[in-house]
């Protein structure tokens, strides 16, 4: 099944890749920044560990979901990842392999996400229109929030108080904490397929279904829209000050600036892109001013956004870029495409 | 609203979706289960609804929501199904398990989401292509229904293909007014007749332009001659013209028209003959919504001249017939 691609950029120094058989539909770095997972849409997880980087064979392969597996977020303890499934599974995968079984719907698990500080720590996951909010465990669930239509992203604010989740008509967002169920709702007509906040709490963005952002302030619900996408807006990322939020949809990667009363009435910046191809997966680090980027083309890309200098991390691959995530420490960067290409690279200083 | 065409061979690489409606009981669950245990060959992802009172057999089954979404597009009829967007581009992420798509809609759903979520999401227009709406009519039961329920109007209007069922309960005098009674709602749809769903396969699978094509080809000439009937309600019209076209102006006209009264005609389709185009060029809308593309050279034995269908409501044949002659090169 193994078929070698002739790759350029960091990845031949500082990393490794492979091709496996399906569709890389996720990947994300476990907190201890120890691990680095991927999910296919058969189903699959494929878990490098940090010290054998460079040798992407040894990477061990888990049969996780039958169907595919749709989504991947890191645990609450330091070293296992979550996963969902079209099987309806939401599963964890421990330091050792073994997989438990967390809970079992009739509907899809489409998004997983969880958060942890000191004080505490939760995972949500959404099923059809229902998303449940689950404790550090995973296995006892907290509460269960309905939405009125299916949902299509979830994520937590920075501090863990609210989830949000959106849909179509808008989002809703709940306290974590709250005994009441009580909900607000922020109304903007049409189907909002995808969920971003910005860190620091000062708005909710939606991509949407018309090929453009919409966005809340959420100090007061004044209604941002960020429009100008020849396609769909499938990523999006702010940095970790909450400067920018890098989006994907167009030919370049497409920042929006959330300062100097931005981003209302001001025009984005467009940083470079890969000749041409449109731009389908974007990753602020997490904590420097750098953007990672997947294109059409399977081209990989890291771009210093005050500069606006470029190093390439994989030239040459297959198939447009379909997953791409940084470890919480920054050192590791991992990338998955449409024609099972996985790739992952080790960005700490020699 | 139409975009550039797809070249024919990029045209065949994209996975073939049919609908099956028809109206409670019609035995659209027989016709599925009948194409999928026949000897074909072929593996096809199926998409049900939740409300499917039978048990469907396949390895690849899918529940839908029937999640009816507006577009933020201006166009208050452009409704697409949100459901299907996220299944269908679940699907095609494995692609290399099946052949072809196979959804079923519940027995009072309006076809038209469905068929425009082909036309309006641009990841389901990359991978898939709509192969024909199947529709299932109940021989017994039709004329009935078609009076108490819009939806079944709207089925049948929308049917690439008619599967006239449960011909075994009726006498032949009965199924020629039935047949009749669905030709003067869709006059371009072939009709099957079938007893428990039991049609050929090739009748209702793989269709695609080659059927608007033989359709077209074979169009009665009684249309010229419409039997009188109510405005409200839906009905055919075609037309032919023998001067090639010219292309923009014929871009302008549809636009324009099917802007206009894009809420009443819920399919256009025709075979078009452009001025200076070696290819025959396959058009066709749902509501306000259009699309075509190249469908290779002409045969040396057809007439090179261009033929448009619409199915729709207070269809206006004189200037439909003069808008689409205006389109003609001088």
């Amino acid at each position: 099944m193994s078929q070698t691609l002739n790759l350029r950029g960091l990845i031949e120094k500082r990393g490794a890749s492979r091709v496996i058989d399906g569709h890389i539909t996720g990947c994300a770095a476990s907190r201890d920044n120890q691990r680095f997972a991927f999910t296919t849409a058969e189903g699959d997880v494929i878990v490098a560990h940090r010290g054998d980087l460079t040798d992407a064979a040894s990477w061990p392969t888990y049969a996780v979901h039958d169907g595919s597996a749709l989504t991947i977020a890191p645990d609450t303890d330091p070293h296992g990842f979550l996963t969902g499934g079209d099987d309806g599974r939401l599963c964890r995968i421990d330091m050792h392999g073994e997989i438990e079984e967390l809970g079992k719907t009739r509907r899809w698990v489409e998004h997983v996400i969880s958060y942890v500080d000191p004080k505490n720590a939760y995972i949500a996951a959404s099923s059809g229109k229902q998303v449940e909010l689950r404790d550090a465990t995973g296995r006892t669930v907290l509460k269960t929030l309905e939405h009125p239509s299916s949902v299509t992203g979830i994520v937590f604010d920075g501090k863990g108080k609210r989830i949000a989740a959106s849909h179509y008509n808008g989002t809703s967002m709940w306290y974590t904490q709250s005994k009441s169920d009580s909900v607000r709702s922020l109304e903007w007509k049409g189907s909002h397929i995808g969920i971003a906040i910005h860190p620091q709490g000062e708005a909710l963005i939606t991509a949407m279904q018309d090929n453009d952002l919409h966005g809340w302030r959420l100090s007061d619900g004044h209604n941002i829209r960020m429009s100008g996408y020849p396609t769909k807006v499938r990523s999006m990322s702010f940095s970790s000050n909450g400067k920018w939020l890098a989006t994907s949809g167009a030919d370049v990667v497409v920042m929006w600036p959330f300062f100097g009363g931005g981003p209302m009435g001001k025009p984005p910046t467009e940083l470079p892109g890969a000749g041409g191809a449109l731009c389908t997966s974007v990753a602020f680090h997490p904590q420097q001013e750098v953007v990672a980027a997947g294109f059409a083309d399977g081209t990989v890309l890291l771009i210093e956004t005050p500069t606006q200098r470029v190093l390439p991390v994989s030239l040459g691959g297959n198939g447009p870029v379909s997953a791409l995530a940084y470890s919480a420490d920054g050192c590791m960067l991992g990338f998955g495409t449409e024609e099972g290409l996985i790739g992952l690279v080790d960005l700490a200083a020699a | 609203m139409s975009d550039a065409p797809l070249p024919a061979d990029q045209q065949n690489a994209l996975v073939p979706v049919t609908v099956l409606t028809g109206f409670l009981g019609a035995g659209k669950t027989t016709l599925l289960n009948h194409i999928l245990t026949a000897e074909h060959g072929r593996k096809y992802a199926v998409v049900i609804n939740e409300y499917g009172e039978l048990g469907v057999d396949n390895d690849l089954v899918v529940d839908a929501d029937e999640e009816v979404f507006e577009m933020n597009n201006g166009c208050i009829c452009c409704t697409v199904r949100g459901d299907l967007i996220r299944i269908l581009g679940g699907l095609m992420k494995r692609r290399g398990k099946f052949d072809g798509i196979i959804i079923e809609t519940t027995g009072l759903a309006d076809p038209a989401p469905v068929a425009q979520t082909f036309f309006a999401d641009e990841d389901v227009r990359a991978k898939t292509r709509l192969d024909a709406v199947v529709t299932v009519v109940d021989a017994l039961n039709i004329q009935q229904t078609l009076k108490e329920s819009p939806e079944a109007h709207q089925q049948i209007a929308f049917a690439d293909v008619m599967i006239l069922n449960k011909t075994d309960l009726v006498d032949e005098a009965k199924l020629k007014e039935v047949e009749d009674t669905l030709r003067t709602i869709n006059a371009f749809a072939p009709i099957h007749r079938a007893r428990k769903s039991d049609v050929k396969l090739t009748d209702v699978l793989d269709r695609g332009g080659f059927d608007l094509q033989r359709v077209l080809e074979h169009m009665p000439d009684f249309l010229e001659n419409p039997a009188h009937h109510h405005e409200e309600d839906l009905s055919s019209v075609s037309l032919t013209v023998k001067t090639p076209l010219d292309a923009g102006k014929f871009q302008m006209w549809i636009s324009a028209l099917l802007q206009e009264k894009g809420a009443d005609i819920l399919r256009t389709k025709g075979i078009l003959n452009f001025e200076g185009q070696p290819d025959r060029f396959a058009f066709q809308a749902v509501h306000m919504m259009a699309d075509g593309n190249n469908i290779g050279p002409w045969k040396d034995d057809e007439p090179r001249e261009s033929r448009l269908v619409f199915i729709g409501r207070n269809l206006n044949r004189p200037q439909l017939r003069r808008g689409l002659e205006s389109c003609a090169v001088a």
